[in-house]
């Protein structure tokens, strides 16, 4: 429909333009002919004033002539308008060009899938809205009338339910009570940190810096400390100091986590403007290359050693003890991943779909971004064919 | 489906506008009589498309559909209506839809009661009108889209900065929208003129009525702006030479060099081309005006349109359509024939010294608003060039003006005889100087320069009652003639002495409410009684109240005089929690003797809180209103002269009759 009335608009926007070629082409106003036409009008209008007795006699005859004599000055001028074929071609081209530019430019710039909402229709949204705040309104009464000033947890709460629905400056006054409370860990205050920094629209102040290094402070491998500590630095200037911190924590990671890909993302905005070297995220997430941290150097070359039985009972073995361990820590994501990929090298195709399919369940509760998600998918992929 | 039908019908304006801005020069070039009429049906389909899109962008804001990005950035479900609608031009993008809505509106205004314009100069003006609409319309969508969307849509919008909430100020904007926009139409005439090479009776007859529209709505928008900062701002001031307030002020004030310059262009065919100068400085100065604003160039109260990069693109606007205009000038202008000829005492040579201060003082008000700019642009030193320089430099500039303003209505057309005014005058003189020095004696105080313009306000609302008095016999026959000859005057005339003293209350109001104000700013405890003016103030504590999408603090403020109990004030500090800024409200109690001003700060101190003390700021102005009431007789006095259709000439008197009758046909 909206491509219906927008043709219609076109249309009607050309059509301004076509129903000239219907009109009269001639009937123009010279500029003597207005000139004279207005000056005529004066005289007239000094005679009515002078019968209305608003000017005098003597005031009439002055004002008369000098009006006579700007129509004598006049009839110099002479234009004898005309239309022509080419006046016709170009506005012929005008109205094709209007509608025709316009679409091609809609078509660029336009959202024509974005269908309006009115507040009035969204009822149901709205409700759901009240609910929420009616909630978050009670749990802020009880802990404000707690007398021993609100548990930990439901500070914490009702900072992150005041940071969904927006409320950024409530939100960071709520961890910052939690921050308060005794047993508050690393995670509190880089959360009240993450806060302040939303509700100053990104700037860093020393607010929300001594919140990061309390943060740090308490947990030196809270990836949130890290990360904002290094926008702190990037903020000050110091954008070299800013991606060396954020690659060494990359580094240091021991396993895929989905914070690796904000620091990537950011450590590659800094390094563009420090002139240092980009990154990606397989540089650091070793599932995206399909390996594990699997057997040292050591391990091969005593395997090496061994007699062709010897390894592959050794290697079994060892798939069996990492089966074993899975079995009691079934929610080991990239232990599952691993086992996969052991019993598809030792061919036992069952079991590796088993372990990837495990791996896969486990996934659904991950980002979609995970690189994980691409790895099992393929490995599946492969074992199937097989 | 709305928002986008609007943005698509913005481009179709925006390329309606382009075969505007060719088609009609080429026209009137080859005296193409359809290329000409071009001009017409494309004013009229803007004004179809571009009236779509606005309503477009008002349906959008009136149902709160937060899909559009501007309504989430500046409304809210629970804002009152009329602050949702006039959200609608509260944002930089909103106000530009408004700004070429108002252009449209103007340019189909020329091609509907332009029928007795010469076709070429009616195609010609339009033309010059769409390079315009092109500019904005292109930046609009460029840089500015007001219908750029979001999905899915935040639950709420973020509020418009609570400032803005406010009759007053949601008049502002289009007021001086249709004053900046109404000069661009005068523009518009003046290139067409150039390019045409010739100003005719009907150019200048055009022109005037144009210039006027747009004087009476910058004059009520500067008025509203400025009532808008005395009770919102809290600060008791109604003018603060704030580089925003003052490039709304330059295009006043050459526009009424311009108001007053076309006069001269309609009635003697004299000033030609110096009218089309300040067409064009006037349209500048608002092109100026609009970039200042818009590009957040300027740090100060008005801090909320803050963008450098689209400042570029009105910067190469501003530069094309200046540079453009001027050399346009330069080259076409000396071709202008000179019309009538006068003595240097005459009405002419009253106006063209009225012309050159009025544009001093421009230039003086342009100096200080840029040279800051100027100077951290070379040096990096910010400084603020404050209203110290501006009284010291602008005030006493002004003085000779209002001085002429009381005489120039005297002196005829092409001579004038001077000494016949002097004597008429010698009654008029002895009475200003008795009741300015009455008035001096009730206040006993001020200063010198205070004193003289006191002395001229004064002078100008005698000589502007004289010269109507003189104009129908007053005392010269018997009342029923001259209840006859005042019914008979032109409203022109009216519309002159209305307007002329409507300065002189200005000047009345300006001086009693900056040298005879009363101020007391305290840190008050409840129960605390301050002494102001007549008035014992008592601070009596603070309640809490809700509107609809705030709450407030609310100061209880006992007013007594003598004794006897005149009014409560309640000054407020509003809290708006989604847009999480907070506003004062002031409590203002008008007479028009003076106003009681009241406004109340936040605590600075938790103790202090905890003892319920307050930061009161009390403010007695005498004569405040009088600022009020003489903008408004400005602005009335210019809509008199505009419904006056009658068609003028100023012819000279006969040298015999000299002196003994009013001047020739208003």
């Amino acid at each position: 429909m909206i491509w219906g009335v927008m043709i219609a608009m076109a249309v009607a926007a050309s059509a301004f333009l076509f129903v000239l070629l219907l009109g009269k082409s001639d009937g123009s106003v010279s500029p003597a002919h207005a000139t004279l036409a207005i000056l005529n009008d004066q005289l007239s209008e000094v005679s009515r004033d002078e019968k209305r007795g608003l000017i005098s006699a003597n005031e009439a005859r002055a004002a008369s002539q000098e009006i006579k004599r700007r129509i004598l000055a006049q009839g110099r001028y002479h234009t004898v308008p005309q239309s022509g074929k080419f006046g016709n071609i170009a506005i012929v081209i005008a109205a094709l060009f209007v509608p025709i530019s316009a679409a091609t430019y809609y078509n660029y710039a336009g959202s024509p899938d974005i269908a309006s909402v009115a507040f009035a229709d969204r009822q149901e949204e709205i409700e759901e809205r009240r609910r929420i705040e009616d909630l978050t309104r009670r749990l802020a009464e009880q802990l404000l009338a707690d007398p021993n000033g609100g548990a930990l947890e439901g500070w914490m709460l009702l900072g992150q339910t005041y940071a969904r629905l927006g409320r950024r400056a409530d939100a960071a006054d709520a961890y910052e009570q939690a921050s308060l409370k005794e047993g508050a860990d690393s995670v509190v205050y880089s959360m009240l940190a993450e806060a302040l920094i939303v509700a100053e629209q990104g700037v860093i102040t020393p607010k929300a810096e001594r919140a990061i290094d309390q943060a740090i402070l308490l947990d030196p491998r809270n990836p949130a400390g890290t990360y904002y500590k290094a926008l702190a630095f990037h903020q000050n200037g110091q954008g070299k100091m800013a991606y060396d911190m954020l690659v060494e924590r990359l580094e240091t990671a021991d396993d895929f986590a989905p914070w690796m890909e904000t620091f990537v993302v950011r450590a590659n905005i800094i390094a563009a403007e420090v002139g240092a070297e980009p990154i990606s995220l397989a540089q650091f997430a070793p599932m995206m290359a399909g390996g594990a941290p699997g057997p040292t150097r050591e391990d091969v070359e005593a395997v090496g050693e061994m007699s062709a039985d010897e390894q592959n009972e050794f290697i079994r073995s060892m798939v069996a003890r990492l089966a074993d361990r899975l079995a009691e820590e079934p929610d080991d994501l990239d232990g599952w991943m691993r086992l996969g990929n052991a019993y598809k090298v030792l061919n036992e195709v069952d079991q590796a779909i088993d372990a990837y399919e495990k791996a896969q369940d486990l996934l659904e509760g991950t980002s979609s971004q995970d690189p994980r998600r691409a790895a099992v998918a393929q490995a599946l992929s492969e074992l199937g064919d097989q | 489906m709305l928002p986008e039908l609007g943005h698509f019908s913005l481009a179709l304006a925006l390329f309606l506008a382009l075969v505007q801005s060719i088609l009609p020069l080429i026209g009137a070039n080859r005296g193409d009589v359809r290329l000409m009429r071009s001009a017409e049906v494309t004013a009229y389909a803007q004004v179809v498309f571009v009236g779509f899109a606005f309503a477009a962008l008002l349906n959008a804001f009136i149902t709160s559909d937060f899909t559009v990005l501007n309504v989430t950035n500046n409304s809210n479900s629970l804002k009152p209506m009329i602050f949702k609608i006039a959200a609608t031009w509260g944002s930089h993008e909103g106000s530009l839809l408004l700004w070429v809505f108002i252009l449209t509106i103007f340019g189909a205004g020329v091609a509907i009661f332009g029928s007795n314009l010469p076709t070429s100069l009616r195609a010609r003006t339009l033309s010059v009108q769409a390079w315009i609409s092109v500019g904005f319309l292109s930046f609009m969508l460029l840089t500015s889209n007001p219908f750029d969307r979001i999905f899915p849509p935040p639950l709420d919008g973020d509020d418009l900065n609570p400032l803005l909430q406010d009759i007053g100020l949601a008049m502002h904007p289009p007021l001086l929208y249709f004053g900046y926009v109404g000069f661009s139409i005068v523009f518009s005439f003046a290139a067409a003129a150039l390019i045409e090479g010739r100003v005719d009776a009907a150019w200048a007859r055009w022109v005037r009525p144009w210039t006027l529209a747009a004087w009476v709505s910058l004059t009520a928008g500067i008025a509203l702006g400025s009532w808008w900062a005395y009770y919102e701002l809290g600060w008791g001031g109604w003018w603060f030479w704030d580089p925003v307030e003052n490039v709304s002020f330059m295009p006043w004030l050459l526009g009424t060099a311009l108001l007053h310059s076309a006069i001269v262009t309609e009635k003697r065919d004299a000033f030609k081309s110096w009218t089309i100068l300040l067409a064009i400085l006037t349209f500048s100065l608002s092109l100026l005006g609009t970039f200042i604003v818009r590009s957040g160039l300027l740090t100060s109260v008005h801090a909320f349109a803050v963008d450098p990069e689209r400042g570029m693109y009105i910067l190469g606007l501003l530069a094309l359509s200046i540079g453009g205009s001027l050399t346009l000038y330069a080259w076409r202008a000396p071709a202008m024939v000179g019309g009538g000829l006068f003595k240097p005492v005459s009405r002419e040579a009253g106006l063209l010294i009225n012309n050159l201060i009025l544009a001093a003082a421009t230039g003086t008000v342009l100096f200080g608003t840029l040279y800051p700019l100027f100077l951290e642009a070379i040096t990096g030193d910010k400084i603020s060039v404050g209203p110290q320089f501006f009284n010291a430099a602008f005030i006493p500039m002004m003085l000779p003006l209002i001085f002429l303003m009381g005489l120039g209505p005297f002196l005829s057309w092409k001579r004038a005889d001077l000494a016949g005014i002097v004597q008429r005058l010698k009654f008029v003189a002895g009475l200003t100087l008795i009741a300015s020095l009455v008035i001096w004696y009730l206040y006993e105080r001020g200063p010198v320069l205070a004193f003289v313009m006191l002395l001229l306000a004064v002078w100008l609302m005698f000589t502007t009652l004289h010269e109507w008095a003189m104009r129908i016999r007053l005392f010269e026959s018997d009342l029923k003639t001259a209840w006859r000859r005042a019914r008979n005057l032109p409203r022109a005339a009216y519309g002159m002495t209305t307007a002329h003293l409507g300065v002189a209350l200005l000047m009345l109001g300006m001086i009693g409410s900056t040298v005879w104000k009363d101020e007391v700013i305290k840190f008050a405890e409840p129960g605390t009684t301050l002494e102001i003016g007549d008035f014992d103030v008592t601070f009596e504590g603070t309640d809490r109240v809700r509107g609809p999408n705030y709450f407030s603090e609310r100061g209880i403020l006992r007013v007594e005089m003598d004794g006897e109990y005149v009014t409560t004030l309640y000054p407020e500090r509003r809290t708006y929690p989604v847009a999480q800024s907070t506003t004062t409200e002031s409590a203002i109690r008008s007479t028009p003797a003076g106003d009681l001003y009241a406004s109340i700060s936040a605590p600075s101190l938790e103790s202090a809180e905890a003892a319920g003390a307050w930061t009161l700021r009390i403010l007695y102005e005498p004569l405040v209103i009088l600022i009020w009431i003489g903008s408004f007789m400005l602005c009335f006095g210019g809509l008199l002269s505009l419904s006056d259709r009658r068609l003028r000439v100023g012819a000279p008197k006969k040298s015999k009759t000299l002196g003994s009758q009013a001047q020739a046909a208003e």
